[in-house]
């Protein structure tokens, strides 16, 4: 879509760049850009993200070579060089990526030629180009990942059928991407399968290095992370299959299903894991049969998030709460191949309940949907409304929450309101974990 | 002063002399920047920083019954979202029924960049005014539009004859400074150029002679005081109070205001700056064309800078007596207040870090409170921070690092200086905490630094974070810095490059 955007709900290649760097242990990032923008995108992605922080170097204290008009006019390919140099000497990592910014792009800096200086140091040093008038957060995390794919992972592996490597969860852009993906490596790995997730808990670069022995990438998601898999598969000869992100019981088993199948796992061993996982799910879930039939927790639900939250969420409140969605809008900037992906998300729900789905970047359209999806009350006496409502979202939708006097649980990008350390959202734990936060907010008062 | 010609006013570097990199002690640095060569400096390893479009957002974002257009790529002014609950509820301590914060982003890709962004404005621009129906509209032009030419001037001028709207153009653009404050000029250029206008603007219908004499004289009692983004409502509160003691009226501008205070800000006496790197734009040009004349002094946090803040304010209405009568009751008050902190207090030692203005006045509340200050990192340096060195005592030889930000050589400073408190701009916590030490916040809107009882909170949040420090001790323990040790054998101003020689005293001997 090229225009404006009201209250948009990522940043920049660069912003989704450094944030998914951050999620590298010991990865370091120097940004090639005005002094702003690594702050300015700190500062968003950190309250964003539930107060992800800077981590081991980040927020302020990101290297950047800070261009100003002398280096915009004369070119900041001696500056760089400077920063690289200094950035060397000073911080210690095992991996420094050079990362751009708008400037720097515009005056064509030969980036590739400064690097050549620092080919022969004991650690690399590797260059993605990140503008941001070429792509927002999410784009920035598939230009850096391809980047790394490309100049930092082995050539030379061998595969091992094994062997995975997860994407499609970009962090920052997801608050919950460190819970997530720790649940989907649990459940993969007691398919016996070796998992990197690049960020998960525990990982180091070298599940980044080798990533290459796997036979098989899963995307979980429908569009972040497919083109890095695309240039994953060109460079290193590895497959991928895209999967939407499972949330909850129905979509966890299928998910395990589908990846099963698409490795050639024995079908039966697969079964046995879900028969044990969805025993403890519901030896959890049982625990509420109680109270949700006693006063009745059954909710209309309006879902508003990014193309792997809004399908996700909405078909687990619909499928396992037995919720009513109404209105799902995907909050991203896509193209219509990317919006059909999408859209059949919506489709084929064991509860054969479905919301109106809208794609729209604006925060205020959300409102207008809802007129769409439910008709307005005109003083009527009786007047069947929308209610009881939850709306299930971001922190931009505290206000029309408010308007609404409905409950608003914030999920999808910017979660300014809630701090996410280790939750997750994804998987069995995921399932129960959103569950828990839903209804809680329902009984905060009792 | 008078640039209200020109689109967009002189960066400060050129303005003010103004310096970003410069280390030594606090009198090098001063006879440095009275000699005007600290303006050149700069760093051979930078950190990533403010600049002057995010630093106006500041302003931008608190205006009520406004909305900002960010006018470049998708990333500008993302930063707001670290603000967007924050801004709604401080609005709203100003007004109940003020509306959130609301932003639009041209979102200008790779086409626009070849050819032009100005039609996404005009759209978004068309958007915002039927949407929210604002009075106000600002317009912060990025690095981007900047460099490829947009003429935002002309498109808004255009557009102001279908909004409703005041539309508001503010140059802002990152790359033409590293001195970030210069956002300040910026955004009150524009106000300037598009808000302010003449009282006599609006004709009675029925003219009314005694209401008119009224209102003049309340006009005569009435100062604009002249907020910050960093303030709280309790630090208002408690200047308001300070100023209603000697009878004076107080508007508050910029910072949450809406278009019809800056449409009355020339109904007054007197323009009252708080923050010297804040304000000298909007008030000289106050005083050039409208001939209103101005305070711009101290800081009014610690009782000295306070004391003299208000004696400066009643000096011109004549009202020294009654501002020294309430002066003297306060300090009473505080000095019995303060006693009980002085015991857990007394020689701790501080290192300040944070805009130059703020890290000195704050320094007076330390030493009062029988602390020793050890160290500053300003964000900048020039003149504006002079006249707080006043209220305080033998600071001749203790370190002043100028860096916006800039981390790493703070890390390097309160490694060698064992400070047992860092007080810190926000940012940076995460390399802060790791060295262990407590924390206070420079400032946060949230809580009251300035005046009396400005002085008294600092007082007791100062025995609170020092009671038990367990925290950031324990993040010390388990999650190491990114530096390596050779950093910290290195003089701490090793990469600031490009030094002027004062030609007064010798250089700082510890100098590369």
């Amino acid at each position: 879509m090229n225009k404006f955007v009201d209250r948009p709900r990522f940043s920049c290649a660069l912003g989704g760049a450094l944030f998914t760097l951050r999620a590298l242990t010991r990865a370091i990032p120097i940004i090639h850009a005005s002094a702003g923008c690594g702050y300015n995108l700190y500062t968003a992605g950190n309250a964003g993200a539930g107060y992800l922080g800077g981590g081991y170097c980040g927020g302020t204290g990101w290297s950047s070579s800070n261009v100003v008009e002398r280096e915009v006019v004369f070119g900041g390919s001696d500056r760089l060089s400077e920063q690289i140099r200094s950035t060397l000497e000073l911080i210690d990592g095992d991996l420094f990526v050079v990362v751009t910014g708008c400037m720097v792009e515009m005056i064509g800096d030969d980036i590739g030629s400064v690097l050549d200086e620092f080919a022969n140091e004991d650690v690399p040093v590797i260059a993605v180009s990140t503008p941001s008038f070429k792509g927002n957060s999410c784009d920035g995390y598939d230009m850096l990942l391809g980047g790394l794919f490309s100049d930092y992972v082995r050539r030379d592996a061998e595969k091992r059928t094994d062997t995975v490597n997860l994407l499609g969860l970009v962090p920052g852009q997801d608050a919950f991407y460190k819970g997530n993906l720790t649940e989907i490596r649990r459940l993969l790995e007691r398919l016996g399968l070796r998992v990197n997730t690049f960020f998960g808990e525990g990982e180091t670069l070298e599940n980044l290095k080798n990533a290459s022995e796997a036979s098989l990438n899963i995307v979980l998601s429908d569009v972040y992370g497919v083109g890095a898999a695309g240039v994953f598969e060109k460079t290193h000869g590895t497959p991928y299959i895209s999967l939407p992100l499972p949330v909850g019981a129905v979509q966890t088993s299928q998910f395990l299903r589908e990846a099963a199948d698409a490795l050639n796992l024995p079908r039966d061993a697969v079964e046995r894991v879900i028969k044990d996982e969805e025993a403890r799910y519901y030896d959890y879930l049982e625990r509420i049969a109680d109270i949700y039939n006693d006063v009745d927790l059954q909710r209309y639900a309006v879902v508003v998030g990014d193309l792997n939250y809004a399908p996700a969420v909405s078909r687990f409140v619909a499928d396992e709460l037995g919720w009513l969605p109404r209105l799902a809008v995907v909050t991203d900037d896509l193209d219509e191949g990317e919006i059909r992906r999408v859209e059949k998300r919506f489709t084929g729900w064991e509860s054969d309940v479905s919301p109106l789905v809208r794609f729209d970047t604006d925060t205020s359209s959300v409102r207008r949907y809802l007129q769409e999806a439910w008709r307005p009350g005109n003083n009527e006496r009786y007047y069947d409304s929308l209610s009881p409502l939850f709306l299930i979202g971001s922190v931009f939708e505290r206000d029309l929450a408010a308007s609404l006097g409905v409950p608003l649980l914030t999920v999808s990008f910017p979660v300014t309101n809630r701090i996410v350390l280790n939750q997750s959202y994804a998987g069995y734990k995921g399932g129960l974990g959103l569950t828990s936060d839903l209804l809680s907010t329902l009984i905060a008062g009792r | 002063m008078n640039y209200i010609g020109l689109n967009s006013p002189p960066v400060r570097e050129e303005r003010l002399g103004t310096g970003i990199a410069f280390g030594g002690t606090t009198c090098e640095l001063r006879c440095a920047q009275k000699e005007g060569c600290i303006n050149r400096a700069n760093r051979a390893f930078s950190q990533t920083q403010g600049c002057q479009f995010t630093l106006s957002l500041g302003m931008l974002n608190s205006l009520r019954n406004a909305v900002t257009i960010m006018h470049g790529p998708i990333g500008c002014g993302a930063c707001s979202i670290g603000s967007v609950g924050t801004s709604q509820t401080f609005k709203r301590l100003r007004d109940p029924n003020a509306e959130g914060l609301v932003w639009l982003n041209t979102n200008l890709n790779e086409t626009d960049v070849i050819a032009g962004g100005e039609n996404k404005l005009r759209e978004a621009i068309r958007y915002a005014d039927r949407e929210f129906r604002p009075e106000v509209i600002c317009v912060p032009i990025s690095c981007v539009p900047s460099l490829i030419g947009d003429d935002v001037d002309s498109v808004l001028a255009e557009m102001q004859k279908e909004t409703a709207a005041t539309l508001i153009p503010i140059h802002c653009a990152g790359f033409k400074t590293k001195a970030m404050a210069t956002a300040y000029d910026d955004v009150y250029h524009g106000v300037l150029r598009h808000l302010v206008e003449k009282p006599d603007r609006r004709e009675d219908l029925v003219p009314d002679d005694l209401r008119d004499l009224r209102q003049k004289y309340q006009d005569s009692r009435t100062v604009n005081l002249l907020n910050v983004g960093s303030m709280s409502r309790q630090d208002e509160t408690e200047l308001e109070r300070l100023l209603k003691a000697i009878d004076l009226n107080v508007r508050w501008l910029p910072c949450y205001s809406d278009a019809e205070d800056f449409r009355q800000a020339l109904s007054s006496a007197l323009n009252v700056s708080i923050c010297g790197t804040h304000d000298d734009y909007f008030i000289e040009h106050l005083k050039t064309l409208y001939g209103i004349p101005f305070v711009i002094d101290v800081m009014p946090i610690g009782r000295r800078n306070t004391a003299r803040w208000l004696l400066q304010i009643a000096e011109h209405f004549d009202l020294q007596d009654r501002a020294q009568q309430v002066i003297d009751v306060e300090d009473r008050e505080l000095d019995a207040a303060f006693e009980q902190f002085r015991p857990a207090l007394k020689d701790k030692r501080v290192f300040l870090g944070g805009g130059e203005i703020r890290v000195v006045a704050t320094a007076e509340i330390l030493q009062d409170l029988g602390m020793k200050v050890i160290g500053f990192k300003g964000h900048h340096y020039d003149r504006f921070a002079e006249p707080l060195f006043d209220s305080l005592e033998d600071v001749d030889d203790v370190l002043f690092d100028v860096a916006t930000q800039q981390p790493f050589e703070q890390i390097n400073l309160v490694r060698r200086l064992k400070p047992d408190l860092y007080i810190g701009h926000t940012g940076g916590g995460n390399l802060s905490a790791k060295q262990g030490l407590p924390l206070l916040p420079l400032f946060g809107p949230t809580y009251n630094y300035m005046g009396y009882s400005g002085a008294f909170d600092v007082a007791r949040r100062i025995r609170r974070v020092l009671a038990n420090g367990q925290f950031n001790k324990k993040i010390a323990q388990h999650c190491p810095l990114p530096y390596r040790a050779s950093w910290y054998e290195k003089d701490p101003f090793h990469y600031i490059k490009d030094r002027q020689e004062p030609r007064g005293p010798a250089p700082h001997p510890a100098g590369d």
